[in-house]
């Protein structure tokens, strides 16, 4: 029988190449960075068990979990409203373990749940660009008078749907988005973001979740 | 064309998938084949005011029914759909 092996790779490894991209001339209006090692949990609430949820979810977070489209930080996760009645938590991957064992106790009858951390691609888009970039393949409004920090929203880019919220500000002041994609869709994302976001020069890197 | 989601906002109608008449109700057996038949295959040609089911596949995955005039694509209500289907077989 032949030897089979199995080689964990990160969903963008083929297509992500660190380092300049697009115009050459005023340096990089948007930088795109490729985050792995991170655990994803999709929790949705039971028929009849919202409010449950919602207690469970307070419980064991310490905050409320979105009930409206945002982001919010709780402890070392972030809980990101998916829908109503769910949301994804996201946090630094620990090691091997499961995503769902811390989860499955204090959230059990309330929730289902499902591990989705290697389902989902993480792109991080920020810079001075980063709103001109988006403008470009996503029909959202992103202006801060309406989109501001903690904004999530669930939509569809490049006819794929995906979950995007609005992170901290860089340190130097610029607007950051993150994007959820399915895995199966990240490629062809990808290389559309790279088209998109040619003109403004990108800087494109990886790093992992939460370093 | 734009639907207010309840849950995501306004959004552009290539995030929704549209079903159909949201007004049918599934018959209960005991109303007979002629019902069903009405129930599964039978539909108005509304010129005007109709409530609709369309889908935010591309958003948050909520069904919705929509009060939209067939005529001028007005928008005038949007709900969450959820407890509309199933929940209400044989009753109005
Ligand atoms: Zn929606």
């Amino acid at each position: 029988m032949a030897e089979l092996s199995w080689v964990a790779t990160a969903p963008l490894s083929h297509v992500l190449k660190p380092g300049h991209h697009g115009a050459e001339t005023g340096g990089s209006g948007v930088a795109y960075t490729g985050l792995s090692d991170f655990a994803l949990v999709q929790v949705m609430a039971r028929r009849g068990k919202a409010s449950a949820l919602a207690k469970a979810a307070k419980a064991h977070f310490g905050v409320a979990a979105p009930l409206k489209p945002k982001a919010v930080a709780a402890g070392g996760s972030l809980l990101i409203w998916s829908g109503p009645d769910q949301f994804l938590a996201l946090s630094p991957r620990d090691g091997l373990a499961s995503p769902l064992a811390s989860l499955a106790g204090p959230l059990a009858g309330a929730a289902s749940l499902s591990d989705q951390s290697d389902a989902r691609a993480l792109i991080r888009i920020a810079g001075p660009r980063a709103r001109d970039v988006l403008a470009k393949f996503c029909s959202l409004d992103l202006d801060a008078s309406v989109f501001p920090v903690g904004t999530a929203a669930a939509t569809s880019v490049d006819h794929t749907a995906v979950t995007l919220w609005r992170g901290e500000d860089t340190a130097g002041g610029a607007a950051t988005f993150n994007l959820l994609v399915f895995t199966s869709f990240a490629e062809s994302l990808w290389h559309m973001m790279l088209d998109a976001g040619a003109a403004y020069g990108i800087e494109v890197g990886e790093a992992s979740y939460g370093v | 064309m734009r639907i207010a989601c309840p849950y995501c906002g306004p959004r552009e109608n290539g995030e929704f998938s549209y079903l159909g008449d949201a007004t049918p109700v599934r018959p209960s057996l005991e109303q007979g084949v002629d019902a069903m038949l009405d129930y599964v295959f039978l539909r108005d040609n509304v010129a005007g005011e109709m409530q609709e089911l369309w889908y935010h596949g591309g958003g948050c995955r909520a069904w919705l029914k929509v009060t939209r005039n067939t005529l001028t694509h007005e928008i005038s209500a949007v709900e969450a759909a959820r407890g509309a289907g199933a929940a209400k077989v044989g009753k109005r």
